[in-house]
């Protein structure tokens, strides 16, 4: 099969770049521009290989898998939780009130978010950093791991560009873990946050400068439902019911109402 | 079946352009002004392809598919932000190719009176938002024959851009024989860019730009620009070369010799339509235009690779479009964003329109005629030019200038498609071994 890769050389070529099998909403002109954790792409993904030889889970510092070929030492990392690199821990002390007007207090510890954690480690790449891990037996391990190159080097020229890396992520990996908007998180997400894809208050009507409406997930938006833009839980679809009926309760909208 | 001989022997648009470069083989596809470099196989596909429809769909397998809508425009006109003044139509200098007749337009010579400048400055800044950008510029004729009304105009832009907060780009296009040091407080004070037209260094100049009494002027345009070149700060001196037959041996020592002298930019344009056919350049010229151009560029990259400034504007603008991809699907902003505007007030498609009635867009008095825009814009858009449709160029291009296209057709496409392909080139290149040339975007 001939080889028809194109690589993007100007500005434009690189904007409207479409990578083979990628679906239509990658290109900026169709994408709906929510990458965290994404409609497009999760971004956190791009940190689950910054360290060669371990493939980390994209929010916990979890070792998920090894690389094919590593020696047993890196192996025996699998399940292991990275809590150190290059003497920054990966967990922090969360601060804060319990309640509302409660006193700050620490909340636990929590994994931080790798864009926080293991920025500052990119200007270690392609050298090797000191990594802590603890295994589920509470034991230690200290290994040496070598630190990947976040940006996508020219072969011919040594040129970074303003690709990310191809060993950061194999194909498929940028778009793991995306939003599942119908079924869950466009009952997740509250008012205003989804774009022109989202509709969100709906069958709506002017009168003397005042809109009256519904909100799209009220499970009543039949003309003789109030029309009111309501949050109470009980008045709103269910998790439950748009897992298994999202694409019965949920109308496209047409003309600012609910298809018929 | 039977098809039309039309649909047979008409030619099919390219989709785009296959070159080679020292750093691989390349393709332009002419939606959306793409570079990539491609592999091997592609190039041979490519070239095996019997005929253009195969090369579409040969894009298309490699992912390449259209990015904008080729339709013709059939929304509102654009507001017109740029706008040129010809604040004096008449000239003390008889160049024999000038699109203005000699500065006149073929009429009585005439000065703009005050109150049509402010006029047209108001209309200029009519309905502007924060932050816009818009383009003033003074053409005639030789507008330094009017300085008052150029002054005014340009303080009254400058304090509407003020209170609008709007980004103002003020220009005049000179002669050089009348600049005056207080001309260049004054153009440094507002921050104007400033071209000199200046068709080569001494002779080559005098040959095409005497007085009107037949005797050169290159020494006196240069004994009043000197002070100009060394006070350019917020002011930008450039000069602007017209190639006739006659000049295009050694335009490239021209451009280096007003390079030495110290213009912040040196461009140039070949002569391809004056109002009694002289100076006119044919194909042949043409050719050697190309190869002087091509050294120059040259200088230009051994520049850039050095750090070094060698500012040949036509490379350097060629440079910006293509990194960027601009989509050109006109070929300048003439008749939509930006008119010209008459000494008498009236309004036409540009600077070299002026008083042409087969071009005129209202008026002061009776406004923008926002019918002729939207018509001028249709029929002139590169997908209703002929032969443009077909061109892998069109958008890189945009069919050549309106007048000079309208006046004598397109004998330079083979010219501007050599160019193009020289500055595709050029442009892999200096992408490839000073990548920081085109800032952090790249």
């Amino acid at each position: 099969m001939p080889n028809l890769t194109l690589d993007p050389t100007n500005l434009t070529a690189q904007f409207e770049h479409r990578g083979r099998g990628n679906p239509p909403s990658v290109l900026p002109l169709s994408a709906i521009s929510n990458c965290f954790p994404g409609l497009e792409f999760d971004f956190r993904n791009v940190w689950r290989r910054v360290l060669e030889g371990i493939v980390l889970h994209e929010a916990v510092g979890v070792v998920m898998d090894v690389d094919p070929g590593v020696p047993a030492n890196i192996t025996e990392l699998r399940g292991a939780f990275l809590v150190s690199v290059d003497g920054d821990p990966t967990i922090g002390d969360v601060q804060g009130p319990r309640t509302t007007g409660g006193a700050v207090e620490s909340l636990g510890q929590d994994f931080l978010e790798w864009s926080n954690a293991l920025a500052r480690i990119l200007t270690h790449a392609g050298e090797e950093v000191r990594c802590e891990f603890q295994t589920q037996q509470n034991t230690t391990i200290t290994r040496m791991l070598k630190v990947r190159r976040f940006f996508h080097a020219d072969e011919l020229t040594n040129n970074r560009t303003a690709a990310i890396g191809k060993d950061l992520a194999t194909p498929g990996e940028l778009t793991q873990s995306l939003c599942s908007p119908w079924q869950n998180d466009y009952r997740e997400c509250g008012c205003y946050y989804w774009a022109a894809s989202r509709p969100d208050y709906v069958n709506v009507e002017t009168a003397g400068g005042v809109t009256s409406g519904h909100n799209w997930m009220a499970r009543d938006r039949s003309a003789a439902a109030p029309r009111a833009y309501t949050l109470n839980n009980s008045l709103l679809f269910t998790y439950d019911e748009l897992f298994q009926n999202w694409e019965t309760l949920l109308k496209f909208q047409i003309d600012g109402r609910d298809e018929t | 079946m039977f098809l039309p001989l039309s649909v047979l022997t008409e030619q099919q648009p390219r989709p785009g352009h296959l070159f080679p470069t020292e750093l691989g083989w390349h393709v332009l596809v002419a939606n959306g002004s793409r570079l990539y470099r491609v592999t091997e196989d592609f190039r041979d596909a490519w070239q095996e392809a019997s005929n253009e429809k195969l090369r579409e769909a040969l894009l298309a397998e490699a992912g390449i598919g259209s990015i904008t809508e080729e339709r013709l425009l059939e929304s509102p006109p654009p507001a017109v932000r740029a706008l040129s003044l010809a604040v004096a139509q008449k000239c003390n200098l008889g160049c024999t190719y000038c699109y203005a007749e000699q500065g006149d337009f073929g009429r009585a010579p005439k000065n703009m009176p005050l109150e049509h400048a402010l006029r047209a400055v108001d209309l200029l800044f009519l309905n502007i938002q924060p932050g816009e950008s818009l383009s003033l510029s003074f053409l005639g004729g030789e507008p330094l024959l009017n300085r008052p009304v150029l002054q005014a105009a340009a303080r009254h832009a400058s304090g509407w851009a003020l209170r609008t907060n709007a980004k103002l780009s003020l220009s005049v296009t000179t002669n050089g024989t009348l600049v005056v040091p207080e001309d260049g407080d004054f153009f440094e004070e507002h921050g104007f860019a400033v071209t000199v037209s200046l068709d080569g260094a001494g002779e080559a100049h005098d040959r095409q730009r005497p007085f009107r009494g037949g005797e050169g002027s290159y020494s006196r345009i240069v004994q009043r620009i000197e002070p100009l070149l060394r006070q350019q700060r917020r002011m930008q001196v450039s000069a602007r070369m017209t190639v006739t037959p006659d000049s295009v041996q050694g335009v490239k020592e021209s451009v280096d010799s007003l390079i030495a002298l110290g213009f912040h930019t040196v461009g140039l344009s070949p002569m391809l339509s004056s109002p009694a056919g002289h100076g006119e350049m044919d194909p042949e010229a043409l050719a050697r235009l190309l190869g002087e151009m091509k050294e120059c560029g040259r200088a230009f990259e051994a520049a850039v690779i050095r750090g070094t400034r060698y500012p040949f504007l036509n490379v350097m603008n060629a440079m910006k479009e293509i990194h960027r991809g601009t989509h050109r699907p006109h070929p300048c902003g003439a008749g939509g964003s930006y008119l010209g505007v008459s000494a008498e007030g009236k309004l036409f498609a540009c600077h070299r329109f002026v008083d042409d009635p087969s071009a005129g867009f209202g008026s002061l008095e009776s406004g923008v005629d926002t019918a002729q825009q939207q018509r001028w814009l249709r029929e002139r858009h590169v997908e209703q030019q002929s032969p443009c449709k077909t061109c892998w160029a069109r958008y890189l291009c945009g069919g050549g200038c309106h007048h000079e296209v309208i006046r004598r057709g397109r004998p330079s496409c083979d010219y501007i498609r050599g160019w193009l392909e020289y500055c595709l080139s050029a442009y892999v290149r200096i992408k490839t071994f000073q990548p920081g040339y085109f800032g952090a975007t790249n």
